[in-house]
């Protein structure tokens, strides 16, 4: 073969193996958050079915107790923190609480439909830049939240506990595969 | 001018080279995922391990997760020069061959 030729061949090699690697690293880096934050919304939005006029009580504990766990997973697992992280995470917590306030009176039921939706857009927004399995859960995740919000308004929460929780739960096995 | 590097040279090594550079220095990578992502057998890849870690590009450590053995691969700071050397060198070429033209 032409040594140019063969160059060229091992170049585009590299920058295949390359980018399969950072991506499968980025899954498995994240496969956790997934897994934690399914659990959190098991929890979460069963409490809220159970006691929905403590909507804003639960998740005032929830989203603390999840962002300090995701930290100190990352933290023991030696992966660095970068504080775009966090910038992002307060974004768009802030975005998510501008936006209750554009809309006020709102519902639990909305807010929690609100909220599910951008974690989803997040989730797909991540996904164009860092690998399509982040794509396909926030597509789920998104199906899944109007699916229950329009459909099983009455019992939307529990959908989100049993169904939403259990798709990110899912999503982390996923990730964390080859 | 850039040389090749014999040992990084071949199509599996230098394709563990890459997959290992891509990941953050210091981070170690699990055998059944580089596997995974070179596309190879247990056989082959675990003969390629062993020539880049003679070579000193590449670090093996060995453990038990419980009952389960793991092995995990990540790339020394001689390993990462010299893969980029060698990436320089292929580049090398290519420009001489657009520069001088068939």
């Amino acid at each position: 073969m032409d040594p140019a030729q063969d160059a060229a061949v091992a170049l585009r090699d590299i920058e295949a193996a390359e980018a399969r690697s950072a991506t499968l690293w980025g899954y498995q880096r994240s496969a956790p958050q997934f897994l934690l934050w399914g659990v959190l919304w098991v929890v979460g939005y069963g409490l809220n079915d159970v006691y929905p006029a403590y909507g804003h009580a639960i998740w005032a504990a929830i989203v603390p107790i999840g962002a300090a766990a995701g930290f100190a997973s990352l933290r023991g697992a030696g992966h660095p923190i970068g504080w775009r992280y966090g910038a992002v995470a307060a974004t768009l917590a802030a975005f998510c609480v501008a936006v209750c306030f554009v809309l006020w009176p709102i519902g639990g039921k909305q807010i929690a439909a609100v909220i599910s939706l951008m974690v989803a857009t997040a989730y797909v927004l991540a996904g164009i830049w860092r690998g399509p399995r982040y794509i396909v859960t926030g597509l789920v995740i998104a199906a899944l939240t109007l699916l229950g919000f329009f459909l099983l308004r009455q019992h939307f929460f529990l959908w989100m506990a049993v169904v939403g929780g259990a798709a990110l739960i899912l999503a982390g096995i996923w990730l964390k595969r080859v | 001018m850039a040389q090749p590097d014999e040992v990084i040279h071949q199509q599996t090594r230098l394709k563990i080279m890459a997959t290992l550079r891509a990941i953050p220095e210091r981070e170690w990578i699990e055998f059944t995922r580089l596997r995974a992502i070179v596309e190879t057998s247990d056989g082959n890849l675990g003969s390629h391990i062993a020539m880049l870690e003679s070579a000193g590009y590449i670090t093996v450590a060995k453990d038990f997760i419980g009952k389960r053995p793991r092995t995990r691969i990540r790339l020394t700071r001689t390993g990462r020069t010299a893969f980029t050397k060698h990436v320089e060198f292929l580049r090398t070429i290519i420009d001489t061959a657009t520069t001088h033209g068939p």
